[in-house]
């Protein structure tokens, strides 16, 4: 298995006022194997969010270094790194981040036709599986305003996937759905990331995490512990069985 | 809370506020500057009125003379006339008039005289309103003159005539009530008594006579018109009322003032435009706190004051600084009034009247927000408090799909679409441009009007490359007729024709006789363009000017009849069409050759040609001023300059002010808009970078959208100042007897010279606004 991602003393400050500094992110060391499902866990504040963005390259780190898939990426032009993001990576938000005057299906076609070259009918057919696949494919012509958190959340995931990304980030992607849509999105992450597709997510949901296969722990900035279980399989596992064991864990790492 | 939106407001818009300020302050500086100068003219032309006491009728005659009858006429109609005097013209040729470095005054279509100071009334006045007072050896020179040859005071001129040779120093310029104005074709220079006795005796002029009536206040001027002409009394020049003088002399003046207020009106608009831009960029940020204010029961009018004591309080600033720098703007505007009429401008009526200015913009600008404001009506506690923006809005149709772009790439289509979907926020800009242009091209085409050949159609003539004008001297007959012999015989001409203009007496809409001017000849040769029917072709028929054939004139219609008197004998003419003409006060008229010359009262020859191509204008016209001492040769264009005098300068700097405004304006409203835009877009531009585009692509969807607006911009703007302002323009030169003005819109100019600089000028604008900043954490906007 090879590396996809990998931190090694990844700080974050920000700055508050002249001499006021935030030290976010205090010398990360991580790593993250391709076709892996990592959640992100602590309590609210912890930097959780901050370090999904700098390891992501959406935000410049203060020092350190970020290599994505062999290559250091904290160094690269806003270009290059917009470059990355449209060809190997996928955000998905707990605010979702549609364009609010595309339809439905646009918003998810838009990161293909960016390019030149894009074959525009090839693309609507992939929109469309995708739409099919994540169950909306009635919604596709749809304005924004015309569908639920949870149809909007799987736009963003459609989105997320049109250029085959190499990795999903995912800022509590469920964060603001009811237990059912996180249950179906959960659900389709699984399915994308058996296919190969490298996911990344934060949450403070026990469930979501449950689903995944390494939990990191945050607090105060610094990685304070990791478990690695198996992948989950639905047939196989008893989901109540890994929450606890998760609970547990987190409860020994002073949660 | 009401400070903390207030203080808000003006760090999120510092540039925005100023803006709006600055053009606030611009406003009631013009509008003001303008008030203040039609308060000037109004004060300066009454003082001028006062001191120059100028005549009720004038009129105007060659030939013998017997004061005797004007007397007799005078004591008749005594219950009328107050007094009258009569004033003797030596009229000179600008030829004989020598000043400078061997230059001449040859060439004005202006009629030269020297006269001595009235005694009575119509007083020729120095530059502070003072009765001149000219001594032996000096003289004073209208006003127009000294502009026109740069003359300076201590300066002499020359007067050589026949056997007459005389050097004057100029002592004085001569500001003349009635003659000021280039729209009056004679000019009075004022001489002492002695020197114009030895004038007469020594026979260097023409003879002219200057029959002026001044009126008791309640005195009926048409009535003593109307019997002095049934009187028979000598009239074979132009009879003039007193009040087309006053218009005369106002014109130019006035024509600035309402230009400037209409530049100011539009900065009002932009001001307004900056406001809603303000407030439409900021109120979904402000959304929150107005909703919480709403919440915890605040009203909806306590909630509007807070925004609205903000703009009353910009407007009260910016009323006050502009009005005290309107005092110190309108010395830029009033140079002209300060020659022309009344050099000592300290009235107090301006001080009163020019507070329209900062009143008038404060209404509007609070009455503009008022109205923007209501869009807080319609904000809902509960709306604004939920934080989705994206539930709110009603449901649209969804236009533009990707898969429908055939032409252009993804980024440009999507901001060519976005012009289309949020039309309500691009509108402002749509406006502005179409403003813009206006500003430019307008002022522009009526330039382009006036220095067209073109233009003689609002003169009243056909086009042709030359004219020669021969006034009335003791040889004009045989002159006219030596000339017409030339011409015949002159290879270089390829056609010429000969008008005669004398003066007849017709009857008017109330049934009593008039004076009207009727020029006859071949029109044929030169056509014209009628307004309405045709040139007089045949016996019987007469065209009148616009203003001759409106109400205020003969009152007649294409078809009707003209009674005129000819030879002592009455004949009806009909009316065969109606041409526009702004020339001897817009009442003149044609006729055929058949009508007959009325040989008492022939006013000037006028022959117009043609010459052969290839033969040099300039060298033809020299040959023909010097073998016609006492003509006057131009071109068209010179013609037309000299009639409309300084106007074509005014119009030349409003062009150059109009370009200046409109591209400040358009990159000044541009480079707003654009930063309103981009941060009102922040997090959907974060959005698009997340999902990979660059600082470019984003670029690109902006300039698109903000490009097409330009040029769509630019066509309307062009188009409604080519079809608008012909209507406009039309509309202000009715008064002067063109009701019809086609602009002349020179092609290269309209469509890409000045589209061209504001594109290059405004895109140049959008393409350095347009940058999206990559410096911050993309993360910041994107998460909640
Ligand atoms: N750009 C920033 N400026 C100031 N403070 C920030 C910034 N980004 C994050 N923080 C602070 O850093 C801490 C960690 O934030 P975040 O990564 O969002 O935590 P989490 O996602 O775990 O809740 C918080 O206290 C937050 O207020
Ligand atoms: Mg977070």
């Amino acid at each position: 298995m090879s590396k996809i991602l990998e931190a090694r003393s990844m700080n974050k400050k920000v700055k508050l006022g002249k001499d006021n500094e935030l030290h976010i992110l205090k010398d990360i060391n991580l790593e993250v194997e391709k076709g892996e499902f990592v959640s992100v866990m602590g309590p609210s504040g912890s930097g959780k969010s901050t370090l999904l963005y700098n390891i992501s390259g959406m935000d410049r780190i203060t020092s350190g270094s970020v290599k994505f898939k062999e290559r250091e990426i904290s160094s690269l032009k806003e270009e290059e790194l917009a470059k990355i993001r449209l060809e190997s990576m996928g955000f998905i938000f707990q605010d979702i981040n549609l364009l609010k005057n595309l339809s439905l299906i646009d918003n998810v076609m838009f990161p293909s036709l960016v390019s030149k070259e894009a074959d525009k009918s090839a693309v609507y057919q992939k929109a469309k599986e995708l739409l099919k696949m994540t169950g909306i494919e009635k919604l596709a012509h749809n304005n924004i305003t015309q569908g639920s958190g949870g149809q909007l959340q799987r736009v963003g995931i459609c989105r997320a996937l049109i250029n085959n990304p190499d990795i999903i980030f995912g800022d509590e992607p469920t964060g603001a759905l009811d237990s059912k849509s996180t249950e179906e999105i959960m659900a389709i992450l699984a399915e994308i990331n058996k296919k190969g597709t490298t996911i990344m997510l934060v949450t403070h949901d026990v469930k979501v995490a449950a689903k995944t296969e390494r939990i990191l722990f945050m607090v105060d900035g610094n990685l304070v512990a990791q478990k690695k279980m198996q992948k989950y399989d639905a047939q196989l596992d008893d989901i109540k069985e890994r929450e606890e064991s998760i609970m547990k864990w987190l409860v020994e790492n002073g949660f | 809370m009401f400070l903390k939106i207030v203080k808000n407001d003006f760090l999120r818009n510092k540039i925005v506020t100023t803006t709006v300020f600055v053009f606030i302050t611009l406003a009631v500086i013009l509008a003001g500057s303008a008030i203040n100068n039609i308060a000037n003219l109004i004060q300066g032309m009454s003082d001028l009125q006062k001191s120059a006491v100028p005549a009720d009728i004038t009129v105007m005659h060659a030939g013998e003379y017997e004061q005797a009858e004007i007397d007799q006429f005078t004591e008749k109609y005594s219950d009328h006339i107050e007094t009258q005097e009569t004033m003797i013209l030596q009229n000179i040729d600008g030829s004989n008039i020598h000043f400078g470095q061997s230059q001449t005054m040859a060439g004005t279509i202006q009629d030269i005289s020297f006269v001595v100071q009235n005694k009575k009334f119509d007083f020729i006045l120095d530059l502070y309103n003072e009765k001149l007072n000219v001594k032996e050896g000096f003289v004073a020179v209208p006003i127009y003159f000294m502009q026109q040859h740069d003359l300076k005071i201590g300066e002499t001129i020359t007067v050589k005539s026949g056997g007459y040779e005389k050097e004057f120093v100029i002592s004085d310029h001569a500001r003349d009530f009635e003659m000021n104005s280039s729209l009056t074709s004679s000019k009075r220079f004022v001489i002492n008594q002695n020197d114009y006795d030895e004038m007469i005796e020594m026979n260097a002029a023409e003879l002219e006579y200057l029959i002026e009536f001044k009126l008791f206040e309640n005195g009926d001027s048409a009535a003593v018109q109307s019997a002095y002409i049934e009187a028979g009394l000598p009239a074979n020049g132009p009879m003039i009322e007193g009040k087309i003088f006053t218009m005369f002399n106002a014109m130019s003046d006035m024509a600035v003032a309402i230009v400037i207020i209409f530049i100011s009106i539009l900065l009002i608009v932009i001001a307004s435009l900056c406001i809603r831009l303000t407030f439409l960029a900021t109120i979904d940020e402000d959304i929150r706190e107005i909703g919480v204010m709403k919440a915890i029961g605040i009203s909806k009018t306590d909630i509007k004051k807070v925004y609205l004591n903000k703009y009353r309080f910009i407007s009260v600033a910016a009323g006050i600084i502009g009005y005290l720098l309107s005092f110190a703007a309108v010395n830029l505007l009033n140079g002209n009034m300060r020659l022309y009429i009344s050099s000592d401008l300290s009235g107090s009526l301006k001080y009163v009247l020019s507070l329209i200015a900062p009143l008038l913009v404060y209404f509007l600008v609070v009455m503009y927000c008022q109205q923007v404001l209501k869009r807080i009506d319609k904000i809902s506690a509960v709306e604004a408090l939920r934080s989705d923006i994206m539930k709110h809005g009603k449901i649209r149709k969804y236009s533009f799909p990707l898969l429908k772009n055939k032409f252009f790439s993804t980024n440009i289509y999507i901001g060519l679409s976005d012009v289309w979907k949020r039309f309500k926020l691009y509108r402002l800009l749509f406006v502005i441009f179409i403003v813009c242009t206006f500003i430019v091209i307008l002022p522009l085409n009526i330039y382009n009007t006036m220095n067209s050949p073109e233009f003689s159609t609002y003169m009243g003539i056909g086009k042709h490359d030359m004219r020669i004008d021969l006034r009335r001297t003791d040889s004009i007959t045989e002159d006219f007729n030596r000339l017409q012999n030339e011409l015949q015989n002159d290879s270089d001409i390829e056609k010429y024709a000969a008008y005669i203009t004398s003066s007849y007496q017709v009857k008017n809409a109330e049934g009593s006789w008039d004076f009207i001017n009727i020029e006859i000849g071949d029109f044929s040769v030169f056509p014209l363009k009628y307004l309405e029917g045709k040139a007089p072709e045949g016996k019987g028929e007469i065209s009148l000017s616009f203003a001759n054939a409106s109400k205020d004139g003969l009152n007649k219609k294409v078809g009707d009849e003209v009674t005129v008197m000819v030879g002592g004998e009455e004949q009806t003419l009909s009316v065969t069409g109606i041409y526009q003409d702004i020339t001897n006060g817009g009442k003149t008229a044609k006729a055929h050759t058949s009508l007959g010359v009325n040989e008492e009262a022939v006013l000037w020859y006028i022959v117009s040609m043609d010459l052969v191509q290839g033969v040099d204008k300039h060298m033809k016209m020299e040959y023909y001023q010097n073998a016609y001492d006492s003509a006057q040769v131009n071109d068209i264009k010179e013609y037309t300059v000299q009639t409309l005098g300084n106007i074509i300068d005014q119009m030349s700097t409003i062009v150059i002010g109009g370009i200046a405004i409109a591209l400040i304006i358009a990159v000044l409203i541009t480079a707003l808009f654009l930063r309103m835009l981009l941060s009102k877009d922040m997090s959907q531009i974060a959005i698009m970078r997340s999902v990979g585009l660059t600082s470019k692509h984003i670029k690109q969807q902006y300039m698109a959208g903000t490009m097409m607006v330009l040029i769509l911009g630019i066509i309307v703007g062009v188009l409604a100042s080519n079809f608008l302002g012909e209507f406009l323009v039309s509309m202000a030169m009715s008064s002067m007897g063109a009701a019809k003005i086609e602009l002349v819109n020179v092609a290269w100019q309209t469509w890409l010279l000045c589209p061209l600089a504001l594109i290059i000028v405004v895109g140049y604008t959008i393409s350095v606004c347009c940058k999206v900043t990559v410096d911050d954490d993309l993360s910041v906007v994107l998460r909640s």
